[in-house]
């Protein structure tokens, strides 16, 4: 039913791609599951495991998220503006509505889009600890409080700095590209957006050990035959078979 | 060779080939003492013996003298809500090598890296020290600010 | 035969002594200077359009080296697991997998294009959607036999009473569910019409196109403490 898997939300595109792990990975290492029936013919496959999870500043995948949504424990809704086309990316440069660093503008650095939030850059901090324990009152750090694009933030129009609401338009040649709304100007995006923990940008990514490289996974060694996958390998392994199976019946 | 669904065995068929297996084979730590040349594995449940043989000597090219295999039943446990759940079932396999092979399970946790590991965890306690050393030594004149001692 | 089983005897190369399937055996095994490390980075998984452009030969030899990579990663992760240690990059097991996947759906695909060509059909396991004994329709995966089906033997009992009552029944479940479904999403609806007065409704609209969002913008549920309010 897609009616009932939209109102559950679900780890966001944007978390995924600045991540740069495979969905299975984040599917994983989220999952939940209380029960399941063992893997065998006799059972209709159910399983019975955590829907609803609350997104926070922790990625899905990590322990902090795991800790902040333990089985067993249920986190009142969060009801969220709907957002159908996401214009923010990592290194815009934005200006904070409200708040105590009104009209001040920075870099964005950290974007939770399952909760329509991001942050910028050492602006709308807080003071919080960490390390607290019985006797020791932690650590003091600064970290920034977290702003809903809707509303607490503007993208700022490269033209003439001052915050508009941005679109996605196509142009002529067919690219897809932000537009301000108030200006009609293109927003390019920063070249921060395509960062990952694995590269700063895709090419400065650095080769790893166990990677193929550039020129072999690009050349072509596919050559169209009129043989099956078997049929070729074994010809190339030089197995010889001339027995023909028998008939069989499917139902 | 593999997980897949087999095509039935009739009389005068061809041979079954798998030419791309799908099982595998996790190497583990033996579980009990045993001679040198004895390999302890986890292998999935539909694997035989002969499966065993095969990719191990076609795959990896060791030379195999026996196999033994055992499935194992899967633990039981009590989940979080009281009631009670069972791992899936896995298969055991003890490969034993030729007598003059010798093989020692390694030691993939080396000492001199975790206590790299441990320096890191170590700093929140060195802090946690420095902090009761300044209680203690300001013992007379809590909830003041340090300057107020000049 | 039967000495020969618990008398087994060495063959000439035996009595070398050579450490080379320790050496093989160490391929389940990462690479030493990663064994005890927190961070292993590596590349991403294959695509299937990077798959599509090798050949057969290439796939298979690629096959192979995937698979010893799982059984390496697993085997290290067994290990981490049983020290009660960190797995670095656990993400690595399902880039394989994911690699593995694409892999063999790039020779599905090849095969298909042969059986198709050759004889019409996709030479893959036949399935179709069949009405079984309920009355419901599924999708049936169906077995391979020796021998044809025999009609005769099968249950000649009619059930279409039981069938009808069962039918009714599931109609009605399934009719419950979907009122209750968009219940669900009317109220989600109008609570979020109660929190966001500015909304807007074109936007909303377009997300829950199952729903009158002008309507439901007037009902008592979407009433918020705010100025705004339309009833």
């Amino acid at each position: 039913m897609p009616r009932l898997t939209r109102l559950l939300r679900n780890v966001s595109d944007m978390t995924k791609q600045s991540s740069n792990l495979p969905e299975a990975y984040i599917k994983r290492a989220m999952d939940q599951v209380e029960w399941k029936t063992p893997n065998a013919i006799q059972y209709r496959q159910t399983e019975i495991k955590r829907r609803k999870f609350r997104f926070t500043t922790n990625r899905p995948w990590t322990q902090q998220f795991r800790q902040q949504n333990q089985p067993g424990t249920h986190r009142k809704k969060v009801f969220l503006e709907p957002v159908p086309e996401w214009t923010f990316f990592k290194g815009d440069r934005v200006e904070i509505l409200v708040g105590e660093d009104k009209g001040k503008q920075g870099l964005v650095n950290y974007i939770v889009q399952e909760r329509n939030w991001v942050m910028v850059d050492g602006l709308n901090c807080h003071y919080r600890y960490i390390g607290k324990k019985k006797g020791f009152p932690g650590m003091m750090v600064k970290s920034e409080a977290p702003l809903l694009v809707t509303t607490q933030v503007g993208l700022i129009d490269p033209s003439d700095g001052k915050p508009t609401q941005a679109e996605w338009r196509y142009t002529e040649e067919g690219e897809k590209v932000r537009v301000s709304l108030r200006t009609g100007r293109i927003i390019p995006l920063p070249k921060l957006a395509e960062e990952t923990p694995d590269y700063k940008t895709k090419s400065t990514y650095k080769v790893q050990e166990k990677d193929t490289s550039a020129d072999q996974l690009t050349s072509i060694t596919f050559e169209p035959q009129l043989k099956t996958f078997a049929m070729e390998i074994a010809e190339k392994m030089g197995i010889k078979e001339d027995r023909i199976p028998r008939k069989s019946f499917w139902y | 060779m593999s997980s897949r669904l087999y095509p039935i065995y009739q009389q005068g068929n061809p041979q079954l080939r798998i030419f791309l297996p799908n099982f595998f084979m996790k190497l583990v730590k033996p579980s009990d003492p045993q001679p040198p040349n004895v390999v302890q594995f986890i292998v999935p449940v539909q694997m035989t013996r002969y499966d065993i043989k095969n990719y191990l000597e076609k795959i990896y090219s060791v030379p195999v003298e026996n196999i033994v295999t055992h499935v194992r039943m899967g633990k039981f446990e009590r989940n979080f809500k009281g009631y009670i759940i069972k791992k899936d079932d896995y298969k055991v396999a003890y490969v034993t090598l030729p007598r003059t092979e010798k093989f020692v399970f390694p030691d993939l946790f080396p000492e001199n890296k975790q206590k790299e590991a441990d320096k890191e965890l170590e700093k929140i306690d060195t802090l946690k020290a420095e902090w009761d050393a300044s209680i203690k030594r300001h013992k007379h004149r809590q909830g003041v600010p340090t300057w107020f001692g000049l | 035969m039967t000495t020969d089983k618990y008398f087994k005897i060495l063959p000439n190369s035996a009595f070398i002594h050579t450490s080379g399937s320790h050496k093989a055996l160490s391929e389940f095994f990462d690479n030493e200077k990663n064994w005890g490390e927190s961070e292993v980075k590596v590349g991403r998984a294959w695509k299937l359009d990077e798959l599509r452009i090798k050949s057969n030969e290439d796939l298979h030899k690629l096959w192979y080296v995937l698979l010893k990579e799982k059984n390496m990663l697993l085997t290290m992760e067994h290990a981490a697991q049983e020290e009660n240690r960190l797995f670095p990059n656990p993400e690595r097991i399902d880039k394989v997998e994911e690699s593995m996947k694409n892999l063999e759906d790039v020779v599905k695909e090849r095969n298909r294009a042969y059986w198709l060509l050759e004889t019409g059909e996709t030479g893959e396991r036949p399935s179709s959607l069949i009405e079984d004994e309920l009355g419901r329709e599924v999708h049936k995966m169906f077995d391979e036999h020796p021998v044809p089906m025999d009609h005769e033997s099968e249950d000649t009992i009619s059930k279409w009473q039981d069938v009808r009552n069962f039918q009714r029944l599931m109609k009605e479940k399934e009719f419950l569910e979907k009122r209750r479904a968009l219940r669900r999403v009317r109220s989600h609806v109008c609570k979020l019409l109660r929190r966001f007065p500015d909304v807007d409704m074109e936007k909303l609209q377009q997300q829950y196109p199952e729903v009158d969002v002008q309507a439901l913008r007037k009902r008592k549920d979407s009433r918020g403490h705010h100025d705004k309010n339309l009833s």
